[in-house]
């Protein structure tokens, strides 16, 4: 697939400048774009909170558990002076992967080396490599625990299209948060209710969990062709009790549907060639037309930025046609973008066979 | 105290390439290779980083060489990783098994299979009193049955089957051993299996720093018995 093909205008207001509760709404007030393929439905219009209506008895839809850290932290280079420091990924007891920039607005890469020594929330850290191929982000090592420093004076990462005063970290908090570690809010999650699982509950719908913690959204595409594009990895684990949930709906027939790229992303990295099974570690899968997605049948998510790597995922799962059209209609219905905005609903409908 | 690796092949290519980003995260080094110039200048780099560099120069077949680095292993006082990444194509080019002179097939796997042994061997005791990770380095040609790889694929295979068994017999001292396939880097050795081609769209063996990042700090108990490859879209741990 070439990157030209995941490009289209999307206007610059549609964007959501804060959470939907500062524009006199419930999480689950928001819109709602279903896109349905095999019906012949098309494209409608609803609320997050009609979700329920949308999805056969039977359903399984899978979430992403992964609660939100508030992984910003001030930082100082001994030359360049005071930088944002976003850490995206903790590998292990003082080794992160972390994002240097010099604002919210102004991502690097900085003029930056190896062996530069910094300050990060006040602890002494050190530059080890930058990451192959994303000179943005830098492994770092530091001989503390950046979690406890988030505690003390990190912030929820924000780009420079939110408007102040800056959300809270609890505003990043999905209904389903319980395992600490993402970078960036597992935004499909968050305009989900305690009345809306109610409800899908009582409609016959399944909810199984898994944790991948997402990386700061450095997945804009750069090479020209979609699969050479390089990616970091980052943290999952799909349990055992949701490998087999996946595998019992697949079994009998019921539709697994993904409550975000990233549920999409771990239950394809657990795939073993017949099934998912129960598996943890790191993934950096891209997931792009050429390669088929086995686990899910459709996927609730947000509406991404021309380029995203997460819509070369929308095409794997969803016909072309279906995908643009869906987005066509977002941008004329004026849906708005990023994190804090509205939900697409993309439910293809049966695969022919093969 | 800092923790230490044992880096064989440490010169160039892939093993440089892991001991400079060792280096730079303070651990201390023991690096070996058999050309003394290019393992001298290695070192005089490594050592930028401020940690303390030991380079060893000889060859990994050789157990009088071998005695030497387990004394300095020693004297560094912790293992934290050993590295067997020290590797002969055996006879370039590759000539087909069926061909393939018998000496040179002994000699390759007294290099890429003996010597890797032989060290854990060395440095058991320090490796369990450090909980260490045992990191062999394997091929796609282990598994492959490239024509003209069967020579290299051989021993390639036999460390796959030395890693696996050693990872169970040792698990339970908390000791780790995994293989790792890094693919296809552009590196010397590669150059020397491709004579005369153009492998310059090869990635540079920086490429697997991410792989190498995450591994090392991953529990050994989540690692160990796995074959892993580098330059994977993903890297599982046992569940």
């Amino acid at each position: 697939m070439k990157r030209a093909e995941l490009d289209f205008a999307r206007p610059r207001a549609l964007q959501a400048a804060g959470p939907p509760e500062r524009r006199g709404l419930e999480r689950d007030e928001v819109r709602l774009l279903v896109s349905t393929g095999s019906t012949g439905r098309g494209h409608e219009h609803a609320r997050f909170r009609d979700l329920p209506r949308f999805l056969a008895p039977g359903t399984l839809l899978v979430v992403n558990d992964s609660a939100t850290l508030p992984a910003s932290l001030p930082a100082r280079h001994p030359s360049l002076g005071p930088l944002v420091a976003n850490v995206s990924t903790r590998y292990g007891d003082g080794l992160y992967l972390v994002e240097l920039r010099r604002s919210a607005a102004e991502p690097g890469p900085l003029p930056v080396e190896i062996g530069d020594g910094l300050d990060i929330a006040g602890l002494p850290a050190r530059l080890i490599a930058p990451h192959p191929g994303l000179p943005r982000l830098w492994f770092v090592r530091v001989e503390s625990d950046l979690r406890r420093a988030m505690e003390r004076t990190g912030a929820p990462i924000r780009y420079g299209y939110l408007e102040t005063p800056y959300p809270p970290i609890e505003a990043y908090q999905t209904l389903f948060a319980r395992t600490p570690g993402s970078a960036e809010m597992p935004s499909a999650g968050r305009p989900f209710t305690p009345r809306v699982v109610d409800a899908l509950r009582a409609g016959g719908i399944g909810i199984a969990g898994l944790t991948l913690h997402a990386g700061v959204s450095s997945h804009e595409l750069e090479a020209d062709d979609v699969e050479d594009q390089i990616l970091y990895a980052e943290p999952f684990a799909v349990p055992e009790r949701t490998a087999e949930a996946v595998t019992a709906a697949r079994r009998e027939g019921r539709p697994v549907i993904a409550a975000g790229t990233t549920v999409v992303r771990a239950l394809e990295s657990a795939w073993d060639g017949e099934r998912v099974r129960a598996a943890a570690g790191f993934t950096r899968l891209l997931v792009h037309p050429g390669r088929p997605v086995r686990s899910v049948d459709g996927l609730l998510t947000g509406l991404h930025d021309p380029l995203a790597s997460h819509l070369a995922m929308l095409y794997a799962i969803a016909p072309r046609e279906l995908v643009r059209e869906g987005y066509a209609e977002a941008v004329r219905e004026k849906y708005l973008w990023h994190e804090f905005g509205d939900s697409h609903l993309l439910l293809p409908g049966p695969k022919s066979a093969g | 105290m800092n923790r230490t690796a044992l880096i064989t092949g440490g010169s160039q290519g892939l093993g440089r390439a892991v001991a400079g980003f060792l280096a730079a995260q303070g651990y201390g080094l023991l690096i070996t290779a058999r050309g003394e110039e290019d393992l001298d200048a290695a070192a005089r780099e490594l050592r930028r980083h401020g940690g303390p560099v030991t380079a060893l120069a000889g060859d990994v077949a050789d157990p009088a060489h071998r005695g030497r680095l387990a004394d300095a292993a020693r004297e560094l006082g912790r293992l934290d990783v050993l590295f067997n990444n020290a590797s002969t194509l055996g006879v370039t080019p590759l000539p087909p098994l069926a061909g393939y002179p018998l000496d040179a097939l002994e000699q390759a796997f007294r290099v890429n299979v003996a010597a890797p042994i032989a060290l854990v061997q060395e440095v058991l005791p320090l490796l369990e009193a450090s909980g260490g990770l045992v990191v062999n380095v394997s091929s796609d040609a282990a598994l492959g049955g490239y024509p003209g790889w069967g020579g290299y694929g051989l021993t390639k295979a036999a460390l796959d089957l030395a890693s696996l068994t050693l990872a169970n017999e040792l698990g339970g001292r908390g000791i780790g051993v995994v293989a790792v396939d890094p693919g296809d880097l552009r590196t010397r050795m590669h150059q020397d299996a491709f004579p005369g081609e153009d492998i310059s769209d090869r990635p540079l063996p920086e490429v697997t720093l991410p792989f190498w990042a995450w591994l090392l700090e991953q529990p050994r108990a989540a690692v160990t018995g796995r074959r892993y490859r580098a330059q994977a879209d993903r890297w599982e741990v046992n569940v």
